[in-house]
């Protein structure tokens, strides 16, 4: 096999965890400091109280629950995507995995705090915890939130496997490259990989299994999500499309998070030659699909509630379609179905500039769209004298902005200490990876570690 | 173990009780659980009366123990004492039966307010800076009671007034009676919504001059003409009482109510018709039924008797008021004014209420006689279903009788007008007890300047209001739960009623009761009032009052029982009516004055009573504050009500800052866009707009009261508050109309 | 027998004077939240009187309606809350355990009626405002949901007294809550429905009742007696 390939490969993606730049540094600063004052704002708010929100009545849930949403949604592109195209052994996927699996671990996390920051007496957290306590005190297991902390859990659990067992060969791979204090950190992540063949087999079958289990886990986990409303008697929120409806518009805003993490990723970490415009076109037809898919679901839930023209529903329905709500529900509409339709529909347009365009456009519609779940169902619920409105306050803003901040952040230093493209898998029989100035096909490969020294 | 026996056990107790360590000689005569008899955690039951309104409902106090931070004679220490927790009303009380209003229910935090004067003041900053010193009650004595002997050897005992809200019973009586033997004029009563000129009516018609109690549990037909009566006027918890029972406490049987008023009001909202009509013709449309039914034959002039003759053509059917002309003077239909005068005649008994705005115009005297005219015809006086007017016993058969039927005193504009006029001989001292003018006048009436004018204020208030703080010495009256607590209702119940109560708990603060305190000046004055009071403390004065009551049982009984029931409820009594004014011309309805011209100034301006606020002397209640107006749903805020299209007209939106400007000034508040009002009326409530009164009130809202004419009712002087026209313009301020409600109607609103 | 405890609201008798609004102020420690908290939406009143404008210039008319927690045998509130801090009791009362609640505010949502308040701050009382706190009822703390409870305090107090006076169980009309204490027009009665001869068992059974957002089959406990109207 040609080794100058390889080299040249390795050393691309081996490169960040080497030599740091200074735009690096900067770019910590910046978004570690937006994380802290988030915390700050979090403290604050748990000092004074959650009345330093905008919440009240009758708009008892806002930007925290719209955040919580938005981020396990944002999620489920990672995992479930790499498990499909793992499982229809898609050979293009190769450089997109990682980063993929990567973000579901990360939005899951800080998804997974906005219910806690959320709390009225959030230091009491865990009494959502099945624990033994000698009261025979235990949560109640009819509530969806203790469904969300099952759901939340075991995807959180099982993606991080899914994320961290390719990673072993490629932490093995810079130990064998490294010395000092990296020989020894990468040799304890990477398990005492040897690349033997039984270790090749074990792995590849873990990954089979794990590929197989996460979908289910997955769709679960949103529906439980859409439990959370629709096991509710609020209007518009009552609904049984609100399973499907929530796993596809995950799924959705994932693949467009995931269209906009890797765009960043290329540019920051010249990854030109790996994340090429071939991915971006495939991963913007899977867009394409979703937005279809999304919009019927819209249309669906829409016209169902106006043909059955029920009075409490109707108060939200009109709320949102020509009331106040209705210019996010038409800029929701254009950002999630309009321009993405009628920029990936065209190969001309589905370029990597038109996909990451039409990817911002989703990330923000998707936003809307759980802002539009639960705002205007709260605002008008059956009886109108308790009918209300919200807007937020500054610490559930500062909160959003930094948990961007923080997705950033951990990405930023996710891809500093582990190759953000599966180095191994890259070099599996990869149709679109032609190295460049190397017209030799590749023999079979013959992977050991150590190989590279 | 039943109320009845609460009420036995405290009473004894009390009897036997006194107030050991502190050292204030005036809690002598307090009456508490003591400590020993304190059970912790168990309630016990007192009687008192509820001071917020003329009403006078009996109230029930659960009293139960509590530790208070207390200070006696600037000692600080913490004290275990019967605490009030909860008012409740009294169920043996024949007014109110066991209920309270809203209001009632908050008067427990007047008690407990964190913005009570908690013992005597001297002024020590300029007038009206609010600056003053703590002092002893022996300095405060002193200083008041030299006041008042220099004014006297001075031979100008005429120089001490006495400005007060309207007192009742004997309080009423040992303040009339301390000012006569000093040799000082009658107390001026002043109310902002004062109900002179129905009463005024209801002596010249029927021989009372009193207000009338309504047995609506009785009545087939109510026709309302601006009366509040489920709201803020008479006897309103009575008066809700009744008519739940006429609407559904009779199987089979439910009345038909009719509200005539141009805004609607929390009464209005309840009626099965409700009719705005121009306002100041009320009494139009109440001769335009009479005339209906004396034409039609279904009632004869005579019925209505002495009330008839009061009105002009009377006699001969009242020719003037055929529903025609009715419909030109009111705005109401003929068709409706001959159903209504129809529906009014058959369905007896049927009575006629007219009270609030319809009585505050110029014109006032003549609409209240005429609908007194209406009962009478159709014979709804004094019978079940109609109007009564309850006995009150007299308690001091041995003092001048007029002290038990007194007169109106000197209404507050003249009152102030002959202060600024100069001659200050007048008024030397005032004595100010719990009146609020300056707040509740109109600018013209200049009665801040006036009183400003008066070299020396005392005041009893227990709060700092607009006018209290321009008083020179405060002397803290004990809140009605720490003191002796008495009333002689004048509407409610249709028997006679006498309440009366001791302390339901020990003092707070170094606070005095007014009665106590007058009685110890009387005492110390240089050469002691004379005659002499038979009554060294008010507890003996209301002792010898209920020792004159008829008692079966003996007074002793008498006066331990009513201790107990929180009064003496006792039969209607026979009561002889003033003999009516010979040669008295009849009146004939004339237009009612307007100040400002209707170019200029196109709107009725109306402010009403607010369910909080009433006057606005209840603006410092923080329960009340949040306590959304039922129909607007608005909390701790002012508001102006305009019709929408008035509105759209304007181009004002619900919630726009505007000014409301009458010749005589103009206020801001934001708009609120209301079906229930006229085109051509804007209201706001009373209440908000206070300068100085307590942290709550101050500084929140606009007074509509200062903005309005000087003009009254000729012959008692009332002010004629309805007699305003104003002009409103949006203006850039913004508005800050809190409100507890979304949405203002059930089912429109959603497919909007 | 178990007790049902219920009330009926006769919407012919209310009159909107909003006795029973303060009273249960007086009678359940709920805080006052001050202007700028109210602007913020953050009133607390277990009870409300919901009134619905009808109409336009000059046929206008307006209904009243009180609504306080309905107490629904299948509380919509209940089955959400992660911590059963509302619950419901043996006698159908829909209770809130302060101290279990962590403010997730998930049964509020949950609620049709919206008669569920939550404390974004520490109730203030100021001093000496305070004495005059019910000791019977338990204060609230920030992020805490609070709601009408038929005055459970004064129904334990009554079981407490029947038990004393030796009656086997509470005698109609001697247990009120703060609400129906007050009511001037005699619009509310509470009592028990599992007493046929109950003053508001009998309004329960009356033909002009029926219950408020029936059709979501929450079953409330209270009962709403249509105003009958002249024509
Ligand atoms: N919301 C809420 N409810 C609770 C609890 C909670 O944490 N929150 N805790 C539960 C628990 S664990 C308990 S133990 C109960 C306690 O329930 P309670 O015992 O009812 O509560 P307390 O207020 O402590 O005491 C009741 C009354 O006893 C009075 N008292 C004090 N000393 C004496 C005395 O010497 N003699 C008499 N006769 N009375 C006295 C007090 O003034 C008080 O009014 O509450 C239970 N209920
Ligand atoms: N000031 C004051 N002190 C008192 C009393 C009083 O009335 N007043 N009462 C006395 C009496 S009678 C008693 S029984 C004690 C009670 O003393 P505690 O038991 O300390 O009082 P609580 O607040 O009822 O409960 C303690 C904590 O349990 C938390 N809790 C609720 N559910 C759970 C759960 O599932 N798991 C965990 N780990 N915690 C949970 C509550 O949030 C609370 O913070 O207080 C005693 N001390
Ligand atoms: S009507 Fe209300 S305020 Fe007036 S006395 Fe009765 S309870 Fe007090
Ligand atoms: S009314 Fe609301 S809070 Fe009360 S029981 Fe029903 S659902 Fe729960
Ligand atoms: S707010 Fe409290 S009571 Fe309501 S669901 Fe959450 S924990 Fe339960
Ligand atoms: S029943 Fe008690 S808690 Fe419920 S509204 Fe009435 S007074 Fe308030
Ligand atoms: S107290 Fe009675 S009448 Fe008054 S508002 Fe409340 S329910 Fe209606």
């Amino acid at each position: 096999m040609n080794s100058a390939a390889d080299k040249r490969m390795t050393e691309d993606l081996l490169r960040p965890l080497f030599h740091t730049s200074l735009k690096f540094y900067v770019a910590v600063a910046i978004l570690g400091s937006g994380v802290i004052m988030g915390v700050g704002a979090w403290a604050y708010q748990a000092y004074y109280g959650i009345g330093e929100t905008g919440l009240n009545w009758p708009v008892y849930w806002g930007f925290y629950l719209v955040n919580f949403v938005f981020w396990i949604g944002i999620s489920h592109a990672g995992t479930l995507i790499s498990a499909i195209l793992r499982l229809v052994d898609a050979g293009w996927r190769r450089p997109v995995t990682r980063c993929a699996e990567a973000i579901t671990a990360f939005a899951l996390m800080i998804g997974g705090i906005f219910p806690l920051i959320h709390l009225g007496r959030p230091w009491l957290f865990f009494y959502l915890i099945p624990y033994p306590s000698d009261r025979g005190i235990w949560p109640n297991f009819r509530s969806p939130l203790v469904w969300d902390f099952f759901a939340i859990g075991t995807y959180l659990t099982a993606s991080s496997l899914f994320l961290l067992l390719p990673m072993i060969p490629d932490f093995a791979l810079v130990r064998d490259r490294t010395s000092g204090w990296r020989h020894r950190v990468y040799g304890l992540l990477a398990m005492g990989w040897q690349g033997s063949t039984k270790q090749w087999s074990r792995l590849e079958s873990a990954m089979h299994i794990m590929a197989i289990a996460i979908i289910p886990i997955a769709v679960s986990v949103h529906t439980v999500v859409s439990f959370d409303f629709s096991m509710a008697v609020v209007p518009g929120w009552h609904s049984t499309i609100f399973g499907p409806y929530f796993v596809t518009g995950a799924i959705f805003s994932g693949i467009a998070g995931l269209i906009v993490a890797m765009a960043v990723l290329r540019r920051l970490l010249h990854l030109e030659d790996y994340l090429r415009p071939i991915h971006f076109q495939n991963l913007g037809k899977l867009l394409l699909a979703m937005s279809l898919l999304w919009g019927y679901f819209l249309f669906n839930e829409r016209l169902v509630i106006w043909y059955g023209n029920e009075t409490h529903e109707m108060g939200v329905f009109w709320a949102t379609l020509a009331g106040e709500y209705a210019p996010f529900f038409w800029t929701m509409v254009v950002c999630n179905f309009v321009i993405p339709l009628s920029i990936l529909a065209f190969k001309r347009t589905r370029t990597i500039t038109g996909t990451v365009i039409a990817s911002v456009g989703v990330v923000l519609g998707m936003w809307l769209e759980r802002f539009l779940i639960i705002i205007p169902s709260l605002s008008y619920k059956q009886l109108p004298y308790s009918w209300g409105s919200y807007l937020p306050g500054w610490p559930e803003i500062t909160i959003m902005v930094a948990s961007f901040a923080a997705m950033g952040l951990l990405y930023l230093l996710f891809s500093k200490f582990v190759p953000i493209i599966s180095i191994w898998e890259l070099k599996g029989d990869d149709p679109t990876v032609t190295v460049p100035e190397e017209p030799e096909p590749r023999a079979a490969s013959t992977r050991t570690a150590g190989e590279f020294v | 173990m039943d109320r009845r026996h609460f009420f036995k056990v405290t009473a004894a107790s009390g009897a036997t009780a006194s107030l050991a360590g502190c050292g204030n000689p005036e809690n002598q005569l307090i009456r508490f659980i003591p400590e020993e008899q304190l059970v912790p955690g168990v309630a016990t039951l007192k009687p008192s009366v509820c001071p917020l309104c003329s009403a006078g409902c009996g109230v029930q106090v659960r009293v139960m123990d509590g530790d208070v931070e207390i200070v006696r004679n600037g000692q600080a220490g913490v004290m275990k004492k019967g605490l009030a927790k909860k008012l409740e009303g009294n169920p043996e009380h024949p007014i109110n039966q066991g209920k309270l209003c809203a209001r009632g229910q908050a008067a427990i935090q007047v008690t407990y307010h964190p913005d009570r004067i908690t013992g005597p003041l001297r002024r020590t900053g300029p007038r009206g800076s609010g600056q003053f010193e703590t002092i002893t009650w022996d300095e405060a004595l002193a200083d008041l009671v030299s006041r008042l002997d220099t004014l006297a050897n001075a031979g100008q005992s005429s120089g001490l007034a006495f400005l007060t809200r309207p007192l009742r019973g004997q309080k009423d009586v040992l303040v009339r009676e301390f000012l006569r033997r000093f040799g000082a004029p009658d107390p001026i009563a002043f109310e902002v919504f004062s109900d002179s000129v129905l009463r005024r009516a209801n002596e010249l018609s029927f021989g009372y001059r009193q207000l009338p109690t309504l047995d609506l549990a009785r009545s087939n037909y109510v026709l309302s003409l601006g009366a509040d009566f489920l709201g803020t006027w008479n006897s309103p918890v009575a008066q809700n009482f009744g008519y739940g029972e006429m609407r559904q406490g009779r199987p089979g049987e439910r009345a038909k109510f009719v509200q005539v008023e141009p805004r609607m009001s929390q009464t209005g909202a309840n009626a099965d018709e409700w009719i705005p009509a121009k306002p100041g013709t009320e009494g139009v449309l109440a001769l335009g039924l009479a005339h209906v039914i004396m034409n039609e034959g279904l009632g004869s002039e005579e019925d209505a008797g002495r009330a008839g003759s009061l009105i002009e053509g009377w006699s001969e059917g009242l020719p003037e008021y055929t529903p025609e002309e009715v419909e030109a003077l009111t705005g109401i239909s003929q068709e409706r004014v001959e159903r209504l005068g129809r529906e009014f005649a058959a369905a007896t008994p049927a009575v006629a209420i007219i009270a609030g705005a319809p009585l505050a115009h110029t014109n006032s005297l003549f609409q209240a006689l005429a609908v007194n005219a209406l009962n009478a015809l159709v014979g709804s006086v004094s019978t079940a279903g109609g109007v009564f007017f309850t006995s009150r016993p007299n308690m001091n058969p041995d003092l001048d009788p007029t002290v038990n039927a007194p007169g109106p005193g000197q209404p507050i504009d003249q009152f102030a007008a002959d202060i600024l006029a100069g001659d200050d001989s007048r008024v030397q001292i005032l004595l100010l007890n719990d009146a609020n003018p300056v707040f509740g006048t109109p600018e013209a009436w200049r009665v801040r300047d006036a009183l400003s004018a008066v070299p020396f204020i005392a005041s009893f208030g227990q709060f700092v209001d607009e006018t209290s703080i321009l008083a020179d010495l405060i002397l803290p009256d004990h809140s009605f739960l720490e003191s002796w607590v008495d009333d002689l209702p004048e509407s409610g119940a249709i028997g006679s009623i006498a309440s009366v109560a001791p302390p339901a708990m020990r003092p707070l603060h170094e606070t005095r009761a007014m009665a106590d305190v007058l009685l110890e000046v009387a005492r110390t004055l240089a050469n002691p009032l004379d005659p002499a009071f038979g009554w060294d403390t008010y507890e003996d004065m209301l002792e010898a009052g209920f020792r004159t009551l008829p008692a079966p049982a003996g007074a002793t009984v008498l006066w331990r029982r009513a201790q107990e029931d929180g009064g003496w409820f006792g039969e209607a009594q026979e009561q002889t009516p003033v003999p009516a004014e010979a040669e008295r011309a009849p009146l004939v309805y004339s237009e009612p004055d307007f100040e400002g011209d209707p170019g200029q100034y196109p709107f009725h301006f109306l402010p009403y009573a607010s369910q909080a606020f009433l006057d606005g002397s209840l603006a410092h209640l923080p329960w009340l504050q949040e306590l959304p107006d039922v129909l607007s749903t608005a909390m701790w805020s002012s508001w102006v009500e305009i019709n929408p299209e008035t509105a759209a007209g304007l181009g004002i939106a619900d919630g726009d800052m505007v000014e409301i400007a009458s010749q005589q000034g103009s206020i801001e508040a934001p708009a609120l866009l209301s079906p229930g009002i006229a085109p051509d009326v804007i209201a706001v409530p009373v209440g908000q707009g206070h300068e100085t009164f307590t942290r709550y009130a101050s500084g929140r809202g606009a007074n509509p009261l200062r903005i309005l004419a000087p003009l009254a009712e000729p012959e008692t002087g009332t002010l004629a508050w309805a007699a305003t026209r104003v002009r409103i313009t949006r203006t850039e301020g913004e508005g800050n109309l809190i409100l507890f409600a979304g949405a203002l109607r059930e089912v429109e609103e959603r497919s909007r | 027998m178990a007790y049902k405890w219920g009330m009926a609201v006769d919407l012919d008798r209310c009159t909107g004077c909003e006795a029973c609004v303060t009273a249960c102020h007086a009678e359940n420690n709920i805080a006052t939240v001050g202007p700028e908290q109210a602007d913020a939406g953050r009133a607390k009143h277990w009870i409300r009187i919901e009134r619905y404008w009808e109409g336009e210039f000059p046929d206008v008319q307006v209904k009243f309606r009180p609504v306080m927690c309905q107490q629904c045998d299948e509380a919509p509130c209940e089955p959400v809350c992660p911590t059963y801090a509302t619950y419901h009791t043996e006698e159908g009362l829909n209770a809130q355990v302060y101290n279990r609640c962590i403010g997730t505010r998930f049964c509020a949502n949950a609620c049709p009626y919206n008669v569920r308040f939550f404390n974004f701050y520490n109730p203030e009382w100021d001093k000496p405002l305070h004495l005059q706190l019910n000791p019977e009822v338990s204060l609230r703390e920030v992020g805490v949901m609070e709601k009408c409870t038929f005055c459970i305090q004064r129904i334990n107090h009554a079981k407490i007294d029947a038990k004393a006076e030796g009656l086997e169980s509470i005698e109609d009309g001697t247990l009120q809550t703060a609400c129906v204490q007050s009511c001037t027009a005699n619009a509310l009665v509470f009592g028990d429905l599992n007493d046929p001869e109950s003053r508001v068992s009998r309004l329960s059974d009356s033909p002009r009742g029926s219950k408020l957002l029936e059709d979501l089959g929450t079953q409330p406990s209270v009962t709403y007696l249509q105003r009958d109207s002249e024509e």
